[in-house]
């Protein structure tokens, strides 16, 4: 090989890595789906919105983060509604009562719980929890089955396109209730209906 | 040849190596989340908040001499914006630029954080607890030394209750009542009025007026109840026909003067001449040689008094020698006309303006100061050292007292002399109350938890006289709110009261001020001019006021709405008297009075009389604070110490010599040209000949069936708006149904938006992506999402604006906007070497304004070599046209700004790759590049130092370095509003909400909303006789739509446009 030759292969490289980069953030590769951190505090989302048969409570999402049908950010519970109950309810294996004792360790403090983020689109997005929710959109649909998960971690890519599959196609209801656990009647009920479009414009979301 | 090693080149597996390590890096930072942060909830839950969903607290705004009502919009316990209280009687919604900037204030940085004590020539921090423990051992020494008595007591002016309050605490503790000081107080007028209608500021009724004299009094920008005189001027020149006419008599064009439809460049000082002479005392031909007009123009000026009857109302503000004469006179004018009860409302003034004292009194302080015989001296808000002429040396009388306390929350040049600082909150973190009208007071509350740690000054008061036994019985409660409740019903009450911020009531009345025993020292009557002298006229900057806005890079980087300058000071000159000696624009200028010496770049100004030099006051600190020290320079050193007959402070106070030391520095102005060279961007219409306009359709109908001209912009040269048929081709020109003219290239055969016109918005999706689709995507009316149903649109009606700009400052604090003219914002020269001139990224044009306001002149063409005053002002807010045909946009290559389907022009940030073609294409010039990275914390430009980012609004991206940003028609709120609607499971009802820049116009001026839909009023308000697009003939359909403004020109005379 030349040396003129050998260096002409640069460009080739170059543009197969430009490739391998594009193709990498559009596959989703790039985003954080699955990553599912260690929490100041180890709350365990099947106990207390899980399904009863399981031995759940079957809280609705809504009772901690109440702002989800009202407000752009579904809200985190404060300390003191935590402890609205675990003034009363101390755990009965050794490791609740360890977590719950962390619990009643903050808000003694007066401190929250910091909490790690795990679900954030970038600040250039904006993203309304309510107009989601109050369309119907389970939260399942994007969070995936929080109830069923002893550790939260994130379920979708949240990437664009993943977003935008919904509001071109259409929501698929059915799919949405089924991760929800809710009773087949409902899931077969909402399969007859239309698949609801939304919006897709830049300026939806982008502003 | 051979690839193994040895060549001096890099090696290929080396190359891979690191090819493979920058696609693994690049792949990883994409789009990773990885450190996304924490999720930090409450503690404790706050009762009625919601996450991101911001509630309104209505408050009192004391930034300005009137205090307005304003909202607070507090998102997650923080203030990010204010908004006028449409409650209030006097701004009734809207705010001004300086009540705006209060936020700044709030988060300023500079701020002191927690109560600091003197340690050698600095200061130190200190608690609560050991600083109140300080003040009440000098108090106590004053006391038992009996000298308690000549403790002074400086505090800013203020309505409501707290002067009361004040003087009764410093009388308990056996000291004198307070002295309020305002530099900018127009007391000489308060004196007449008082005298002539026993209220200190009668109501104006511009709308019963016919014709409105202002003698130096700029009741638009800073003359007393500016905001509350604005909205009610706008509301009476929106009447059109039956508008009243204003003629402005003096020196120099203020903003106020601009506004004129008639100036009489009157010399500085001869006011009262011209007065008399109205009142029937002076001959036309005396009073003609008196103050340098032609004779006819004052006769033609008494006519027009004559004729006006009780339609008159004749204000003055001059700031000489001879203030209260003019004043007085001028009240004599209005009552001889039978003015008083029709344009002027004595019942229902505020009165409350009472408790403000001198010039004198102040004077006779320092007397005192420098005499040794004041052993504490506290001074909350005011800044005497910078607001006093430096002739009169407070500064050094100040340092002469043995204890100083200052009160005030930031580092200003009075607050460094003092021993002991105990910040006060912000207004907004404090309660109070304010007189808002007859029987009416305003409440003042608290918005937020405070951001440093600092008191609130009434608080301190009630804490040091609850430690002392001889007061503590009088003071029951522990907080200045709790003591407010109490006179206000019990908390029951006052709770109820709260939500609206009025309520009926009056504020705690304060006793008369004190007179200092000081003997008046009248200023002398102005001499005429002569040889290298010129008056030098002095004035209040209406957007920094007498220095204390300076702290806020909002109203830094607010252009003057005269000059169009900015973080900068400068010399007001005649363009004749610029060219006589050799001055051209920037050329610095020095002016010499017997009191001192200014220097600063020249502005030349078609304004000013050639025999005049003006100045404003604000700049020029010393302290302060980052963004006000070192910039421009004090034009208090100018100022001899005089006073008026009512103990006023003198501002137009003689002549000055005027020489050109030689240097130069070019102006920091966002001022293209001040001519508009025949663009017919600001278009005006007599008001004789509003009855030949005709309505959108009608000429539209006209231009493709008569043939006529179709060219809009030529026709409007000299201002005047044509004569017939030959309108811009505005909205909804039917080109196609008449078949009249000629196609123009580009247009597609359908047009998907309703309302305003947007023919090519189609050209994102649909026909031009593909002629042979059917698929219209969102842009199809039937799209179940029903976004193309709406058409956002805007009207700026010029004959309503006054050029105030508001809406600027508005816009700064809604969309996150950085300031961009800091000194350390600039660019690099050389690594390690910054452009360290302030204002150095705005000299570049790097500006960053979304709405600016264009000021152009009309007439007076040859300013360079004669002095014509009849020349014409159009201000012109302009801002993002949201281009139905965009030149933007299909230059853009990354496809980043396109027309969404609800006609807004979109800048995507995310997908901008900043190549700045868009800017480039742009007619209009309305787009702005981040050409520095403003909004990360790490660079040396930040343009929100903490707490300042406290202001930012959640719902608008802080934009990146690189990337392109415009006006966005406040899509955020469209958004809002389309959210809130879909939660009450409704339809958005005509003109429920506005965008920002409309919100705060305290002209109402303009008006936003969806032209598509008959039920906002914009759309009929564009379809207005009135209606032009700027740059028609360039094919934009622009959906911003000017309404033209409306020059009425004196009887006899011929046009002044």
């Amino acid at each position: 090989m030349t040396k003129k030759r050998k260096w002409s292969v640069i460009p080739g490289f170059l543009a197969l890595a430009a490739a391998a980069t594009v193709l990498s953030a559009y596959s989703g590769a790039s985003s954080s789906q699955g990553r599912e951190p260690e929490q100041p505090v180890n709350f365990p989302h099947p106990k207390h919105a899980g399904p009863v048969a399981q031995g759940g409570l079957g809280m609705n999402c809504l009772y901690c983060h109440s702002a989800a049908n009202k407000s752009p950010d579904p809200g985190m519970p404060a300390v003191n509604t935590c402890m609205g109950c675990h003034t009363v309810v101390l755990g009965k294996a050794d490791s609740s009562k360890q977590q719950i004792a962390k619990l009643t360790a903050y808000y003694n403090k007066k401190l929250p719980v910091p909490w790690v983020r795990i679900h954030k689109v970038p600040d250039y997005v904006q993203f309304p929890h309510m107009r989601h929710v109050n369309a119907g959109v389970t939260c399942q649909s994007c969070h995936g089955q929080v109830q069923g998960m002893q550790r939260v971690y994130q379920a979708s890519s949240l990437n664009m396109g993943w977003c935008i599959n919904c509001h071109v196609n259409g929501y698929n209801a059915a799919e949405g209730h089924r991760l929800a656990g809710a009773p087949d009647s409902v899931i077969q009920a909402a399969a007859a209906q239309p698949a609801r479009k939304a919006r897709y414009d830049c300026a939806v979301c982008h502003y | 040849m051979s690839t193994e090693t040895g060549s001096a080149g890099v090696k290929r597996r080396d190359f891979l190596k690191v090819l493979g390590a920058t696609g693994a890096a690049s792949t990883l930072v994409g789009c990773t989340s990885e450190d996304v942060g924490r999720l930090i909830p409450y503690v404790v839950n706050p009762d009625n908040t919601v996450p991101q969903v911001s509630n309104y607290f209505a408050t009192v705004c004391r930034e300005g001499l009137e205090p307005v009502g304003v909202l607070a919009e507090v998102r997650d316990g923080r203030v990010i914006k204010l908004e006028g209280n449409p409650q209030h009687p006097a701004n009734r919604g809207a705010l001004s630029a300086r009540g705006q900037s209060a936020v700044q204030g709030l988060y300023n940085p500079d701020r002191y954080r927690a109560p600091m004590v003197r340690q050698g020539t600095g200061f130190v921090a200190t608690t609560w607890d050991k600083a109140l423990a300080r003040l009440s051992q000098e108090l106590g020494r004053a006391r038992s030394q009996g000298t308690a008595a000549n403790a002074a007591f400086i505090n800013q002016h203020e309505l409501g209750s707290f002067p009361a309050f004040l003087d009764q605490w410093l009388t308990g503790l056996g000291m004198p009542a307070h002295l309020a000081y305002d530099a900018e107080a127009p007391l000489a007028t308060m004196a007449a009025h008082r005298a002539a209608y026993g209220t200190a500021w009668p109501r104006l009724d511009f709308n019963a007026a016919r014709l409105v004299v202002s003698f130096g009094a700029d009741f638009l920008d800073g003359w007393g109840a500016s905001t509350a005189h604005q909205v009610d001027w706008a509301d009476a020149r929106a009447k059109l026909e039956t508008a009243p006419r204003m003629i402005y008599v003096g020196p120099r064009r203020s903003l106020t003067g601009l506004n004129a439809d008639e100036w009489i460049a009157a010399r500085a000082g001869s006011e009262i001449a011209i007065l008399n002479m109205l009142n029937g005392t002076a001959t036309a031909a005396q009073t003609a040689q008196a103050a340098g007009v032609p004779q006819q123009t004052l006769e033609r000026l008494a006519q027009e008094v004559t004729a006006a009857g009780s339609g008159l109302l004749v204000l003055a503000g001059s700031t000489d020698a001879t203030a209260q004469e003019v004043a007085a006179a001028a009240a004599a004018l209005n009552r001889r006309a039978g003015a008083v009860g029709t344009t002027i409302r004595p019942e229902q003034g505020i009165g409350a303006y009472d408790r403000l004292n001198s010039y004198a009194d102040l004077r006779g302080l320092v007397e005192r100061m420098n005499a040794g015989q004041v052993p504490i001296a506290m001074v909350r808000g005011a800044n005497p050292v910078h607001t006093t002429p430096t002739a009169l040396g407070f500064k050094a009388a100040f340092a002469k007292v043995p204890f100083k306390v200052s009160f005030s929350s930031y580092p200003d040049e009075t607050t460094e002399l003092c021993d002991l600082i105990l910040p006060d909150h912000h207004p907004l973190e404090a309660w109070g109350d304010a007189e808002a009208g007859p029987g009416l007071l305003a409440l003042q509350q608290a918005t937020m938890e405070p951001v440093f740690d600092t008191r609130q000054t009434a608080d301190v008061l009630i804490a040091l006289a609850r430690a002392d036994q001889t007061t503590a019985a009088r003071y029951p409660v522990r907080t200045y709110r709790e003591w407010l409740m109490g006179r206000s019903g019990g908390e029951a009450a006052w709770t109820a009261a709260l939500p609206r911020g009025i309520t009926n009531g009056s504020a705690l009345a304060a006793s008369a001020p004190t007179r200092a025993a000081v003997q008046l020292r009248p200023a002398q009557a102005i001499p005429a001019p002569s040889g290298d002298q010129m008056t030098v006229v002095v004035y209040p900057s209406p957007v920094l006021g007498d220095g204390r806005g300076a702290n806020k890079p909002w109203l830094q980087e607010l252009p003057d709405p005269v000059s169009k300058v900015c973080w900068q000071s400068w010399v007001e000159i005649h363009p004749s008297t610029a060219k006589r000696m050799g001055i051209e624009r920037g050329d610095h200028v020095t002016i010499e009075t017997p009191a001192g010496k200014f220097t600063a770049p020249a502005y030349l100004y078609l304004g000013i009389r050639p025999d005049t030099v003006a100045v404003a006051l604000g700049q020029g600190h010393t302290a302060y604070g980052r963004y006000a020290k070192g910039i421009g320079a004090n034009a208090f050193v100018l100022l001899p110490s005089g006073e008026d007959a009512a103990g006023g402070l003198v501002l137009t106070a003689g002549n000055g010599r005027v020489t050109k030391p030689g240097e130069h520095s070019p102006l920091v102005s966002t001022e293209g040209s001040a001519r508009q060279h025949g663009r017919g961007i600001g278009q005006a219409v007599l008001v004789g000949e509003l009855g030949t306009l005709s309505a959108p359709e009608v000429r539209a109908r006209q231009e493709s069936g008569g043939g006529g001209s179709h060219a809009s912009g030529d026709e409007n040269v000299g201002g005047v708006a044509p004569q017939g048929n030959a309108g811009p081709a505005a909205a909804g020109g039917a080109t196609e149904e008449h078949g009249g003219a000629a196609e123009i290239p580009g247009e597609p055969s359908i047009a998907f938006l309703p309302g305003l016109r947007s023919p090519v918005a189609n050209d994102a999706q649909g026909e031009y992506g593909d002629p042979t689709s059917k698929d219209k995507g969102l842009y199809d009316p039937n799209h179940p999402t029903g976004m193309a149903k709406r058409r956002w649109a805007m009207t700026i009606d010029l004959a309503r604006c006054t050029g105030c700009s508001a809406c600027v400052t508005a816009c700064y604090s809604e969309n996150n906007l950085p300031t961009v003219g800091a000194p350390w914002q600039g660019r690099a020269l050389a690594p390690g070497v910054w452009d360290e001139r302030p204002g150095a990224n705005i000299l570049k044009g790097r500006e960053m304004n979304w709405i600016r306001l264009e000021r152009y002149f009309e007439g007076a063409e040859d300013a360079e070599n004669t002095f014509d005053p009849n020349f014409d002002t159009r201000f012109v807010p302009m801002l993002c046209q949201h281009c139905g045909n965009a030149p933007c946009e299909p230059v853009c290559p990354v496809y980043a700004t396109y027309h969404s389907p609800d006609g807004l022009n979109v800048q995507v940030y995310n997908r901008c790759v900043g190549t700045r073609y868009c800017s480039n294409n742009c007619p209009y010039k309305v787009r702005y590049f981040n050409w520095f990275g403003y909004g990360e914390p790490e660079r040396r430009q930040y343009a929100w130092p903490e707490p300042m980012h406290w202001q930012l609004n959640p719902d608008v991206t802080v934009r990146g370095k690189g990337v392109m940003e415009k006006c966005t028609f406040c899509v955020q709120r469209i958004r809002e509003a389309e959210n809130r609607a879909k939660l009450e499971n409704r339809e958005l009802q005509g003109d429920e909400f506005t965008v920002a820049c409309a919100q705060a116009c305290p002209s109402r001026a303009i008006t936003f909303g969806d032209a598509a839909d008959p039920s906002w009023s914009v759309a009929q308000l564009a379809l207005d006789r009135r209606s032009y697009h700027v740059f028609a003939e360039l094919n934009t359909y622009t959906a911003v739509v000017y309404l033209r403004k409306v020059i009425h020109p004196a009887q006899s005379a011929p046009a002044t446009a």
